[in-house]
């Protein structure tokens, strides 16, 4: 536990799930209560507006201005969508939350409904994910029980249905729009935009995808206020709490719930308890597998959306993940690569046989048969994968390769010029 | 402002702007919404491209056209398929950043795929090949392994070769998206993506073939013609597809004399890129080995020129003897204008009177309501596919106009909505509702009575774009008149409510058109016991029209009987005189399809014509050769009167005879067609339903998908897709007869008594019994009117 304000995990206790009794004495639904009783949907809007909550699913994208596209006010059908397909290596934030307490997830989804006036919920969930699920299952159940969920909810004449569906277990329908396509039950590619799902979504019609974590500090920020929300942030353009998922080389590998803006060091010393085996720090992937790396002089770095895009990365899911002197980041890229190619859905080229280009050279500089030339077409990959793709996984599978080329391109150079691995005995 | 608003403000502000963009310092104004790759297509601008397809549209999966925007909302590398065309907007294609992407999409394409193209079908016309080189990719720098895979068996028309697939996804997008089929589609991720079926298996879509056209590569080929010729030996002519009205452009391609194989041509409006399987796959007919490809005597081979003398001969004798009405000269709806002109002009030439255009006279009747009262409201199957609301009377599309049921998908795919009112368990390949209903009933529905007809009148009321399409064989032309009476009254100035009639044969309309009212039905021609002489070009009464042993027994009463044809008929082998003609591939002519719309075909090849292609060797074919005698039968008609005239002398005049035909002068193969000109509308006629004999259902004949229509019998290739005959009905029915779903029956009709197997079909109306007609029931023909059988139990299987 850290000595942060603890919001999503304030009523997390290792090894048990906390259900509507916990959840309930804890506070849980007072800041449902409440809005329902004295907010109208734009002004929660708009306090989430205020709040400068980022989105917790990877892309930080202000969770107020998304909402801001939202034909909230438009009748018909509309969607909300919790997308839990939380699949990047490094990255479990989303699971520990909802193992150790799902009805954070579901009052925040009933406040975001609420406030955005969609009718139908879903929660898409990553098929490891069987445990939460059922918690989900369950917590739902309770607050449909309680009156939270269903017809006219707490009197206020809003109806909100929600319902778990199952992901398929790819990477991609963690993309939003292929999300959409699958839980339509069509092949998951991502789909073409505009339109953007705000406009034609779920089933053609407005739909709101948002992470978990995202979604889980709704009603914080009703019951708490934007400022004090914002205020628990330690850099000033950032905002809130975020889940850290820490794994790699370091002595403890657990998630903790810290202040958007802390340091590296922190994240390390403290919380990771330093380096295991009494080794040096190398390098560490700050936000999921997706992110370019951070080496020993970010150490001091602030964890947040705007300082990591200064140094070249990404603050991504804030999924740590920390590499010790040992370690050979090529061996390390090839291995994210390996994985992102393999979970290319295969619809645009430069991710379908881009990152396959990519992967070989990679595996050849592994193999110790690399040569200079085989450097100059990785940084002519990079140059022509990033950016260039159909949706954001080949963007982010060359995080990792764009981290290796700005950071260790001498390491890339010893492999060519020994013929092998250096770090491998 | 939420973004739909603001969506709802631009689109308010989109009135017919044409902006102008500069692409290459060359500037071009287009119609808003076009991309920036059509826009430098406009321009003879070539940017690569795969995915994008002009029907199909475009996805950004291949991100090979990529262009780099300098003004715009969005500046940099773009892909040219996806980005609208703004005003003032500033593209280069030859940058170096588009060019070096563009470089590198070819590569990434290039990785798995196998270096076989001296032995792929593809060779010659390969999008990849020309792709490859434009995209600028030549020398190949990865060295890793190349994925393969195991190839499916897709059944004896579509080959495939899985090891070539770029995924561009084109082959999906046809087959499920535009073409509706569900037994193949994408499977698999990253790049093991793999298109085909979930299992082994022939292609159940009728529009399979046009995975063939549509692959940009040599992954689908056409397995009917794998490995018989190289694309540029091929000789290749825009033609159009002789097998229903529809009237299709095709290109044929054929070589040494033989028809190899059938792509489809480009009409916007009619069928846009694609054909359907029974046009691409049943041009068997052309090379077939009961072909008749010699003129006879009797049993004695004569040449051409002395067959055409004798005939001369014998038909001045035959009206010096027995006057005008001795010699009956027959057209055909499967005979181009030009034939059925001539068979006129012939007539006049020798003073005999007016010939029969078409053999079937009650599907001539209703092709002539087409042709007069339908002609100044008639849509194009273009209009079809954008229409919100189609009504379909009387026609199972797949059966009578395959690309009829395309083009339905289509308005559908975009919102709009088709009703079906048929007798038949009619399937389209997209979402509709379905009325099953009687023959007798449909006609009472389109009389404007009852619940139904209330419902079908607000229904076309509402509609922005409303559609009739009417099916002659099912309809008549009783039916007809009220489809038009229907059309006139759901019209008004700001919004018409087009029809769009299914007819028989390619040229139903055209001969519909020409003909006169003196011509009168071919039987009671025949039983006046006048005709001495009956001259049947490119026709057989006894296949193609109702009442055979009427006919048949006519024929006996003849003194001569002449054939002109290209068919191993029946009737050619009774001829007294035949004489080989040419089908549409070996002559240059034209049809008029059912929207009324001039198709013009060209010459593919040329029976017994020499062979000298390009630098090849040449190949030298005497005209003496064994099965060079067939001619046009325009051509041979022109000999026949001694006046030949070149083919626009010869329009010329048509044209000053008929001038609905005027855009007939100017008309070229390959083109869309212009349509003919509006008749005044005749007379209504007074239309009486017949009643049913108590105790009798409604006999349905409906041409068979495969086999229906005459080309598709002669068409071996066509052979895996038919069905074993038998009597559908709707289980009701059966249950009230007594029979069971196989039990055998015997259906006693106008036409003889059948004994076949009896089919359960639910989706079909009650009180009917439905019959395809093919090669097993030549006496059972389509659009013979209102008929009625007996049906009853017919004893055990054998």
């Amino acid at each position: 536990m850290s000595q942060t304000t603890q919001l999503l995990f304030k009523n997390r206790v290792p090894g048990n799930t906390a259900f509507i009794k916990e959840f309930s004495a804890n506070g849980g639904y007072q800041g449902l209560k409440t809005a329902m009783q004295t907010m109208t949907p734009l002004e929660i809007r708009d306090l989430v507006k205020a709040s400068a909550l980022r989105g917790r699913g990877g892309a930080g994208f202000p969770t107020g201005v998304k909402w801001g596209f939202f034909p909230a006010d438009k009748p018909g059908i509309k969607y909300l969508v919790c997308n839990c397909d939380e699949m990047e290596p490094g990255t479990y934030k989303d699971g520990v939350l909802l193992q150790a307490d799902p009805h954070q997830l579901i009052e925040g989804m009933i406040l975001s409904a609420f406030a955005l006036q969609t009718q139908v919920g879903y929660i898409f969930i990553r098929y490891a994910y069987e445990k939460q699920a059922e918690n989900l299952r369950r917590a739902i159940a309770e607050a449909t029980q309680a009156g939270y969920l269903g017809k006219n909810i707490l009197g206020s004449g809003f109806d909100f249905e929600l319902h778990v569906h199952g992901s398929a277990g790819r990477y991609i329908l963690g993309e939003e729009t292929a999300l959409l396509n699958g839980l339509e039950g069509i092949r998951p590619n991502p789909r073409l935009k505009p339109p953007f799902p705000a406009v034609r979504g779920l089933f053609g019609q407005p739909t709101t995808v948002n992470n978990v974590e995202t979604l889980a500090n709704i009603p914080h920020i009703v019951t708490g206020g934007a400022q004090w929300f914002k205020d628990l942030a330690l850099t000033t353009d950032g905002s809130g709490t975020k889940l850290f998922g820490l794994s790699g080389h370091l002595n403890r590998t657990e998630c903790f719930e810290l202040p958007v803006g802390i340091s590296l060091r922190e994240v390390v010393e403290t919380y990771g308890q330093g380096m295991w085996k009494n080794k040096q720090f190398k390098a560490c992937l700050p936000g999921g597998a997706s992110t370019p790396y951070l080496t020993r002089e970010h150490m001091d770095v602030a964890l947040d959306f705007a300082s990591l895009e200064k140094v070249g990365s990404r603050f991504g899911t804030a999924g740590v993940t920390a590499f010790d002197e040992d370690t050979c980041m090529v061996a390390v890229t090839l291995n994210l690569i390996r994985f992102f190619a393999r979970e290319s859905c295969g619809w645009c080229t430069p991710c379908r046989d881009g990152l396959t280009m990519v992967r070989w050279i990679l595996e050849m500089f592994e193999s110790g048969k690399g040569t200079i030339e085989h450097l100059e077409m990785l940084k002519d990959q990079l140059k022509n994968i990033s950016g260039k793709s159909f949706c954001a996984l080949a963007e982010g599978a060359m995080g990792p390769v764009a981290g290796l080329l700005t950071h260790f391109e001498q390491e890339i150079v010893d492999h060519i010029e020994r013929g092998r691995c250096p770090f491998s005995k | 402002m939420t973004t739909l608003s603001a969506d709802a403000v631009r689109s308010a502000s989109k009135k017919l702007t044409m902006p102008t963009l500069t692409i290459d310092n060359q500037t071009i104004s287009v119609p808003e919404g076009k991309t920036i790759l059509e826009a430098a297509e406009a321009l003879g601008i070539m940017v690569p491209h795969f995915c994008y397809h002009k029907e199909l549209g475009a996805v950004g999966a291949c991100r090979m056209c990529a262009v780099t925007v300098h003004t715009g909302p969005m500046p940099g590398l773009k892909m040219a398929c996806l980005i609208a065309v703004e005003e003032g907007m500033v593209v280069t294609t030859g940058d170096d950043a588009s060019a070096t992407f563009r470089e590198r999409v070819g590569e990434w394409l290039m990785l798995n795929h196998p270096h076989d193209c001296p032995v792929c079908d593809e060779g010659g016309e390969c999008q990849l090949q020309e792709m490859t080189i434009s995209s600028g990719h030549g020398i190949r720098r990865y060295q890793g392994g190349k994925g393969t895979y195991t190839n499916q068996d897709l059944g004896p028309f579509i080959a495939q070769e899985m090891n070539r697939c770029i995924q561009c996804y084109r082959c999906a997008r046809t087959y499920k998206d535009y073409c509706g089929g569900r037994d193949f589609g994408v499977m698999g991720s990253r790049n093991r993506v793999f298109f085909g079926r979930f299992k082994e298996g022939m292609l159940e879509s009728d529009f399979s073939g046009n995975l063939v056209d549509l692959c940009p590569t040599g992954v689908f080929t056409d397995r009917t013609f794998r490995f018989k010729s190289r694309a540029w030996d091929l000789e290749q002519a825009d033609s159009v597809c002789p097998h229903c009205g529809v009237g299709c452009a095709t290109v044929p391609g054929g070589r040494l004399r033989e028809l190899q194989r059938v792509q489809s041509g480009d009409n916007s409006l009619v069928n846009a890129t694609f054909i359907c399987d029974r046009g691409r796959f049943g041009s068997g007919y052309a090379n077939h080995p009961e072909r008749p490809r010699q003129a006879r005597q009797g049993d004695q081979p004569i040449s051409v020129g002395a067959a055409l003398t004798t005939l001369e001969t014998q038909i001045r004798a035959a009206i010096k003897h027995h006057g005008p009405e001795a010699v009956l000269l027959v057209g055909s709806d499967r005979a181009s204008l030009e034939t059925n002109w001539l068979l006129q002009r012939t007539a006049k030439h020798f003073g005999c009177r007016v010939p029969v255009l078409n053999a079937h006279h009650h599907r001539h009747q209703t092709a002539q309501m087409a042709a007069f009262d339908f002609s100044d409201q008639l849509a194009s199957l273009q209009d079809i596919r954008t229409s919100d609301l189609v009504l379909v009377c009387g026609v199972d599309p797949l059966a009578e106009a395959p690309l009829l049921a395309l083009a339905l998908r289509q308005a559908v795919r975009k919102g709009g909505r088709v009703v079906v009112y048929d007798p038949r368990p009619v399937e389209l390949p997209c979402d509709y509702d379905q009325v099953a209903i009687a023959p007798l009933a449909l006609q009472e529905l389109l009389a404007d009575s009852g619940a139904e007809g209330r419902h079908l009148r607000d229904l076309i009321g509402q509609a922005k774009a409303p559609i009739i399409v009417a099916g002659a064989d099912l309809l008549g032309p009783v039916g007809f008149q009220k489809v038009r009476k229907w059309a006139e009254k759901s019209s008004n100035a700001e919004r018409p409510c087009l029809m769009y009639p299914v007819l028989a044969g390619a040229n139903s309309f055209g001969t519909a058109l020409l003909s006169l009212p003196e011509q009168d039905d071919l039987l009671t021609r025949l039983d006046s016991g006048k005709v001495k002489m009956l001259i049947c070009v490119e026709t057989d009464p006894l296949l193609e029209a109702p009442d055979g042993e009427r006919f048949a027994a006519a024929l006996t009463r003849l003194e001569q009987l002449v054939v002109l044809d290209y068919l191993p008929t029946s009737l050619s082998t009774h001829a007294n005189l035949f004489v080989p003609t040419c089908p549409p591939v070996e002559d240059s002519g034209t049809f008029i399809n059912n929207e009324g719309r001039l198709r013009r075909f060209q010459q593919v090849i040329k029976p017994g014509q020499s062979l000298a292609v390009g630098e090849h060797p040449s190949r030298e074919f005497s005209l003496d050769t064994p099965g060079s005698d067939p001619q046009p039968a325009a051509l041979l008609l022109q000999r026949l009167i001694g006046r030949e005239l070149p083919l626009a002398e010869l329009h010329r005049q048509l044209v000053l005879e008929q001038p609905r035909l005027a855009a007939l002068t100017k008309l070229k193969a390959g083109e869309a067609g212009s349509r003919v000109t509006p008749a005044v509308a005749r007379p209504q006629f007074i239309d009486q339903l017949p009643e049913q004999p108590v105790q009798t259902l409604e006999l349905v004949v409906s041409p068979a998908r495969y086999g229906g229509d005459l080309f598709s019998r002669y068409a071996p290739k066509l052979e895996p897709r038919k069905r074993l005959p038998c009597f559908y009905l709707h289980p009701d029915e059966l249950q009230k007869h007594g029979l069971k779903d196989g039990d055998n029956a015997v259906v006693e009709t106008d036409f003889g008594s059948f004994r076949l197997s009896v089919c359960s079909q639910p989706g079909m109306a009650a009180g009917c019994v439905l019959v395809e007609s093919s090669a097993a029931f030549p006496q059972l023909i389509p659009g013979a009117g209102f008929s009625y059988c007996v049906i009853s139990p017919g004893g055990a299987n054998e």
